[in-house]
């Protein structure tokens, strides 16, 4: 048994100890708002906190995470109103959506270390997420936005 | 569905059964591609999936409670159709836009097909809006009368004298107003369907949905990861397969060595496929564990099968030149032949165009549970097309119809790539779910993603045009060797097309302007790869060479590109409009330091774009930077501005992306890539400012989704050549080729 803090939740699981935590997320505990794409870290479809930092789950093992606490789109904030998740509506940022967990999570990250970042900050800090639709200028914008009101 | 409405008052009297009928009850549309086909009755508390009973789709439901749910019938892959669709009827029938439900049909139901592809269920094309515009329409227009005939009779006062507010129907005369859930649970004994033609439907004017910006339906559920698509199914007693996936097409496996894969913790089967070997697990992780384990011996590679794809773009080159290749003319207009030979000078080139796989970001996934008898099943699975979708599952377990329920989830991006009249994804789950007598979800790696991936073919196209002494156009021939690619991915429709091939061809008829002289031609060469369309389908390559080759003239006639271009758009104002507005956007005379701009003119289908690139080049590397990137576009009526931008920015970094760096190679047929590091996509850092002007019409909405792409390379290329004097003529525009276009 291997023991997680998940979105502020102790949880255990009895997955194999070098399972990516992306799988253990999704198919474990049925948080599938975060997403898998490449499983090489190459999309950030599945990125997630840990301790704060952006990270990819589908390169972190299970067994790495003894005493991390782990946050997942589900967690960032209480009814999904997240001021990142506002500002995304107001801008209509999602096209297909599925790279925009991964997006808002980095980008939660990002006004972390930097409250009013300017379009190139934002572009270079979010450029291990792809976007297939080419949502990127909407989401410089949707970052703009939240910053202003955080 | 549960309906909670307050009864109205005269059903509570006591009630004879027809009576419980006439009035607690939903009021339901069925509609065809004329409008209305019929209006009904249904009890509130059945779902419209259940309304199939009477062998009815109920397109339109007004329940009691004044909800009104609309049917869905294309599918939504992130442009923005489960909104627009919708609120085209809506408009119409003056519908409380909060009151609005939209449900997606999960049917192959053709009675509300799109009319764009022969009624089947296909979301393709940008033809969503397009093509269900007209019927949307009326529909809504009809179901508004009836609704409007019936508040009248109860009032007793003439129809002409009652009129609608969102959601209701008025008389102003004795200041009474009747909600449409109300209607609904009149009696209402006349449910024949009223006439109604354009000319009965609103003006633009008075448009209150359509033009407005209204926030996208999916957009929250999606900035919360609350959106379910295939892949996050979970049902219960649920099994995960993998599959290892034969690497050369039509290649099987001679023999399997899988008791390491059996020994991964959870590993319960392996199975052999009709083209691959599934590894069924507990999890998923022990399945994909458990492929990676497999050894298998593939044997059986076939001649044209194992192909390099050098070597096919220079056999498609070479049948550019052969007269005896098979050709089919695309569009043709006046005599090209004789137009080139009475010209004065003749310019020719020749453009080349590499394979180019989808990369959605969503691998194939599907959800399968087969029922006990084998002969139905409950599918989860993303798709353009619930008819095609529903084939695949009623052909693999030799069913019908009736016996599959269908879930059409939302894609994560899809761009073209589940097409396909036979969908592997799908019936392998099934074969899976069917053997092992449980659910199974099947999961691509973005491994198998990108080796089996459904490519846009790769192209070999020749250019010849003649001037005059005067530098005016005089014929215009457009050569396209590249296969077909219906003959792949549908079979069936290229029995009804042939030779025409609308998805290799697609662009070559410049249809914009008003060539005189002019021949577009197919030459259809052997096919080497798996196909399917992509986005722009064929003009995001035969734009770029008949946009490129427009430069290469402009040059040669000794005229500015965007002058050359004008007096070509004469007899298309609206497009020359287009090209006027993008200059003055790009301050086009403007003369720069370190960058150049390219101008290009195209579009898709009726769509029309004028785009202006601005690059930088780092010469040492061959990197070019796209720096900026304007464009004005005219697709006809918009219906939803906001969403429209949205598609047409992101049709442009699609269009950069393929245009800077998107290649597939072939290698003994097998593709040499597998994931997004070696098959790159444009990222955020990558990305320009992109500024979009959308033309104001009424005319006829002509489709937002495509029309970004098709302009993008040529506008790189003739930025190039106005930066350094050199053409690229090969896309995409990798630093090897750029470097040696310099050298
Ligand atoms: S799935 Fe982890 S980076 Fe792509
Ligand atoms: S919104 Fe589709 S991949 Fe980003």
């Amino acid at each position: 048994m291997i023991r997680l803090n998940v979105n502020d939740e102790e949880i255990e699981t009895d997955a194999e100890p070098d399972t990516a935590l992306l799988w253990v997320l999704r198919e474990h505990l049925g948080l599938t708002g975060t997403k898998f794409g490449c499983g090489a870290g190459m999309c950030g479809a599945c990125t997630v906190h840990i301790d704060g930092v952006p990270s990819f789950s589908c390169l972190t093992s299970i067994d790495s995470l003894e005493g991390a606490k782990v946050t997942t789109i589900e967690g960032l904030s209480p009814d999904g109103d997240h001021p990142l998740q506002r500002a995304w509506i107001a801008e209509q940022v999602p096209q297909c959506g599925y790279c925009q967990s991964g997006q808002i999570m980095r980008a939660a990250a990002l006004l972390e270390e930097n409250d009013s970042p300017e379009r190139a900050e934002i572009l270079d800090y979010m450029s291990p997420n792809l976007c297939r639709c080419g949502t990127y200028n909407r989401i410089v914008k949707a970052v703009q936005r939240a910053a202003r009101e955080v | 569905m549960q309906n909670p409405s307050a009864t109205p008052p005269e059903a509570l009297a006591p009630l004879t059964r027809r009576r419980f009928l006439q009035s607690a009850s939903a009021l339901t549309f069925a509609i065809g591609s004329a409008g209305l086909v019929t209006v009904s009755r249904a009890g509130a508390s059945e779902t419209t999936q259940e309304d199939a009973g009477t062998e009815i789709t109920a397109w339109v439901r007004i329940d009691t409670d004044d909800r009104v749910h609309l049917v869905f019938p294309s599918t939504e892959m992130g442009q923005g159709s489960s909104t627009a669709l919708p609120l085209i009827l809506a408009e119409e029938l003056d519908a409380d836009w909060d009151k609005v439900e939209i449900d997606q049909l999960d049917r192959d139901d053709r009675s509300f097909g799109n009319p764009i592809f022969g009624n089947i269920l296909y979301t393709a094309g940008s033809t969503a809006v397009y093509g269900y515009f007209d019927s949307l329409r009326i529909a809504g227009a009809q179901a508004r009368r009836i609704l409007m005939r019936a508040a009248a009779r109860s009032w007793d006062v003439p129809v002409a004298e009652v009129t609608t507010e969102p959601g209701a129907v008025l008389h102003e005369a004795s200041a009474r107003r009747m909600s449409f859930g109300e209607i609904a649970a009149l009696p209402i004994d006349d449910l024949s369907v009223p006439e109604v033609t354009e000319a009965d439907l609103k003006p633009a004017s008075s448009f209150r949905l359509i033009g407005s910006d209204l926030p996208r339906r999916d957009i929250p559920a999606k900035s919360t990861g609350r959106e379910t698509y295939a892949i996050d199914v979970q049902v219960p007693d649920m099994l995960f397969a993998a599959v290892l996936r034969a690497p050369v097409e039509g290649v099987s496996a001679a023999g399997i060595e899988d008791s390491e894969s059996l020994a991964v913790p959870g590993v319960l089967r392996v199975l052999t496929l009709p083209e691959g070997i599934a590894v069924v697990a507990e999890r998923l992780e022990a399945a994909l564990a458990g492929k990676d384990r497999l050894q298998v011996d593939w044997t059986g590679a076939t001649g044209v099968l194992a192909s390099d794809s050098e070597a096919t773009l220079s056999d498609y080159s070479a049948a550019l030149k052969n007269p005896t290749a098979e050709r089919a003319v695309w569009s043709e207009t006046g005599d090209a032949d004789r137009a080139i030979a009475a010209a004065d000078r003749i310019v020719e080139a020749e453009y080349l165009s590499d394979y180019a796989y989808h990369a959605q970001i969503e691998p194939m996934a599907a959800v399968a549970s087969v029922d006990p008898d084998g002969l139905g099943a409950e599918v989860w699975v993303g798709t353009q097309t619930q008819t095609w979708t529903t084939r695949t599952i009623t052909e693999t377990l030799g069913t019908t119809a009736d016996r599959v329920r269908l879930h059409a989830m939302t894609m994560g991006g899809s761009f073209g790539r589940r097409t396909a009249l036979q969908q592997e994804y799908v019936s392998d789950a099934l074969l899976i779910s069917k053997e092992m007598g449980r659910p199974v979800k099947l999961i691509w790696t973005r491994e198998d993603d990108v080796k089996n991936g459904r490519l846009r073919p790769a192209a070999a196209q020749r250019l010849r045009a003649g001037l005059t002494a005067d530098g005016a156009l005089s014929g215009w021939e457009h050569r396209v060797a590249t296969p077909s690619v219906i003959a792949y991915f549908n079979a069936l429709r290229w029995e009804q097309v042939r030779p025409k091939d609308i998805v290799s061809m697609r662009g070559s008829e410049s249809q914009f302007y008003g060539f005189a002289d002019m021949r577009a031609e197919h030459v259809l060469t052997g096919r080497h790869a798996r196909l399917a369309p992509w986005r722009g389908i064929g003009a995001s390559y035969t734009s770029f060479a008949a946009e490129a080759f427009m430069d290469e003239l402009a040059l040669e006639a000794r005229s500015n590109p965007i002058d050359f271009r004008m007096a070509l758009l004469a007899s298309n104002p609206r497009g020359q409009r287009l090209l006027k507005r993008v200059a003055e956007m790009a301050d086009w005379s403007r003369p720069r330091d370190q960058t150049a701009l390219g101008v290009s003119f195209a579009g898709y289908g009726d769509s029309m774009a004028a785009g202006i690139a601005e690059i930088a080049l780092e010469r040492e590397s061959g990197i070019i930077t796209v720096q900026r990137f304007w464009t004005a576009v005219d697709a006809g009526l918009i219906v939803s501005p906001d969403n429209a931008l949205a598609q047409i920015e992101g049709g442009i970094v699609f269009g950069l992306s393929s245009s800077l760096k998107e290649r597939i190679t072939i290698s003994g047929g097998e593709v040499e890539q597998s994931n997004y590091y070696d098959y790159e996509i444009l990222r955020a850092n990558e990305v320009p400012e992109i500024e979009i002007h959308l033309e104001r019409s009424e005319a006829r909405p002509t489709g937002i989704g495509e029309v970004g792409t098709p302009m993008v390379a040529a506008a790189v290329a003739n930025a190039f050549h106005a930066l350094t004097g050199k053409r690229l003529r090969h896309l995409p525009f990798i630093p090897d080729r750029v470097q040696a276009a310099l050298a």
